[in-house]
């Protein structure tokens, strides 16, 4: 995959400039966010929807800012459904896409 | 636990346009963006709180907006927005959310947040708008802080001077006047200062000082005016009437309303008024509905209204309803002492204000003021002695330095009634017992005649005491 999957535009133009500040921003995004994808698939794999729900709508907000476009439905599929309790196909396949799609912009992010 | 954090907030100690701004969110990298982006205005200080109880501990702290999470980990954000509405309402919440949900912002509206912001990519840019909105509200907010400081330092007790018996049986009236809405009547002599006792009552009353007091003066405005002054119209209600106006009195609703030169109002309109007065309720002319008024009424004049009700021109139904509790203010002649005290402070003031040297009253000076009969009163002195700083060539005022305007015609002025010498006589002895407390021995020493002939005096009702 060449085509990069995030889009640092929003957070540069918050950052008013400040090229440091987007860099700090990018640390912390892949220093919390892995284990958060971890968390993702054990509350799956342990059928806990509750917990799910939660770590989705709190990944949610950072997708977005990082313009991860292609996960703006997945995720919200997985915080709804968590909340709701709803296991279904949807969810796993969202949960995959998510997974696959964060791992690899944790790469592109690295190598940037 | 939560006295903790229930620190008043009444004026903020930034200045003013700083900004102390909580973010309160559990997502790091939201909060630190968020406070990156508002850090962007060097004005504001943005500090960061994880849960819901960093927030509360830190609230000591005054920040004059708080940006709160809906869902912290540890209280649920609806849980702070209470606690926080409840010991510092005048701090502004602006709840922050990632749901897309109008029950629950309509919800939170209600619980007091100040807006509700859904975490989408214009997130950012309506937490700036906000904290924007907010900087003007708290500059205008400190701004009406000040003014009302300054309103209650000026409209303070103090500001009314004097330690004469009966001013400061005035400043009694006034403490009783002010504990209640009671309707109180002011009377006295142009000049003795009837708006000040009026303005220290309302800045004085618990329920009324902080809402509007709203002044009419019944003998500066045209009768044909008066009417749509004090209760407003509608639009096209008569000629001229273009726009709908509101009323005094319903402009004072809330707070209080100061009829000044009552005595003045034309019997048809007193008739309107005590309608408005029994009914609580003002109809705008040309309206066909009554709107309740909850106004608290003074009223003032310098005329004697028992006698104007005696001789028809003030209605007696209307003179009972706004008696209530009548304060009298004396006449600056009879205030002895007040008048050299009130003298040093209007000098004072004066050269204070003009930047001039301090100057000082001689004895001689002293003498002359106490002893002319101030038909003008307390805003006489003023000018009389604001006069004499200016006139005087030395840091002393020298009694030639005071000049009277209406000096020796008082005399002439009181001759030309032509009344029998017993009139004279009765209002000589009249004045003298008012000056001196209605002390008939003391004043029967002074004006040297037997103390028996005034008590024959008062007995026949020729004199009052």
């Amino acid at each position: 995959m060449s085509e990069l999957l995030y889009n640092l535009s929003q957070l540069e133009e918050l950052a008013g400039g400040s090229q440091e500040f987007v860099e700090s921003m990018v640390d912390t995004f892949l220093e919390h966010t892995p284990q958060q994808v971890i968390d993702l698939r054990a509350a799956f794999d342990a059928n806990d929807m509750d917990s799910l729900g939660k770590l989705g709508h709190k990944i949610k907000p950072n997708i977005d800012l990082f313009g991860i476009t292609s996960l703006h439905e997945a995720i919200r599929v997985i915080e709804h459904n968590g909340k709701h309790g709803v296991n279904d196909p949807v969810l796993e396949k969202s949960l995959n896409t998510v997974e696959t799609v964060l791992n690899e912009t944790f790469n592109q992010l690295r190598d940037r | 636990m939560r006295n903790n954090y229930t620190f008043g907030v009444q004026s903020s100690s930034f200045r003013m346009n700083e900004l102390k701004i909580f973010v309160v969110e559990d997502n790091e990298l939201y909060a630190r963006t968020s406070q990156h982006h508002l850090s962007l205005n060097p004005d504001n200080e943005v500090e960061i709180y994880m849960t819901g109880k960093d927030c509360l501990q830190n609230i000591y702290k005054r920040p004059n907006l708080i940006f709160l999470d809906y869902s912290l980990p540890d209280i649920s954000g609806i849980e702070v927005l209470r606690e926080i509405t409840e010991s510092n309402p005048e701090i502004p919440v602006v709840m922050v959310s990632g749901q897309e949900d109008v029950k629950t912002a309509v919800e939170l509206l209600k619980e007091g947040a100040y807006d509700y912001i859904v975490k989408d990519e214009n997130a950012h840019e309506r937490m700036w708008n906000a904290s924007n909105n907010i900087r003007e509200n708290a500059e205008l907010r400190n701004e009406i802080d000040r003014l009302r400081e300054e309103v209650d330092i000026k409209y303070d007790f103090s500001n009314i001077k004097g330690n004469s018996p009966s001013i400061k049986k005035v400043y009694k009236l006034i403490e009783k006047a002010a504990q209640t809405n009671i309707t109180v009547s002011i009377t006295g002599e142009t000049g003795t200062g009837k708006e000040l006792v009026a303005k220290a009552i309302h800045y004085n009353s618990k329920n009324q000082k902080n809402n509007a007091l709203v002044a009419v003066n019944i003998a500066a405005i045209p009768t044909e005016l008066l009417e749509s002054e004090l209760f407003g119209h509608e639009k096209g209600a008569f000629t001229g009437a273009v726009n709908k106006r509101i009323g005094k009195f319903e402009e004072a609703n809330g707070g209080t309303i100061f009829l000044d030169e009552i005595g003045e109002m034309d019997l048809a309109l007193q008739a309107k008024l005590l309608r408005v007065l029994q009914e609580k309720e003002v109809t705008r002319i040309g309206s066909n509905s009554a709107v309740k008024t909850n106004a608290r009424i003074l009223v003032a004049t310098h005329r004697n209204l028992a006698d104007e009700v005696k001789n028809g021109r003030f209605r007696e139904d209307l003179y009972y309803r706004l008696l209530g509790l009548p304060i009298e203010l004396p006449p600056l002649r009879n205030r002895g002492n007040d008048i050299i005290l009130m003298a040093k402070y209007f000098v004072d003031e004066f050269v204070k204000e003009n930047e001039m040297p301090k100057v000082q009253l001689t004895p001689e000076a002293q003498k002359k003021l106490i002893s002319y009969n101030w038909p003008g009163n307390v805003r006489e002195l003023k000018a009389v002695l604001e006069l004499s700083a200016v006139m005087c060539d030395s840091d002393k005022i020298q009694s030639e330095d005071i000049t009277f305007n209406s000096s020796g015609q008082d005399l002439s002025e009181m001759l030309s009634k032509e009344l029998t010498l017993k009139k004279y006589t009765q209002k000589i002895i009249q004045h003298f017992l008012d000056k001196y407390e209605r002390n008939v021995v003391d004043v029967a020493k002074r004006l040297d005649i037997g103390k028996s002939t005034i008590y024959r005096m008062i007995k026949n009702n020729e004199i009052e005491i």
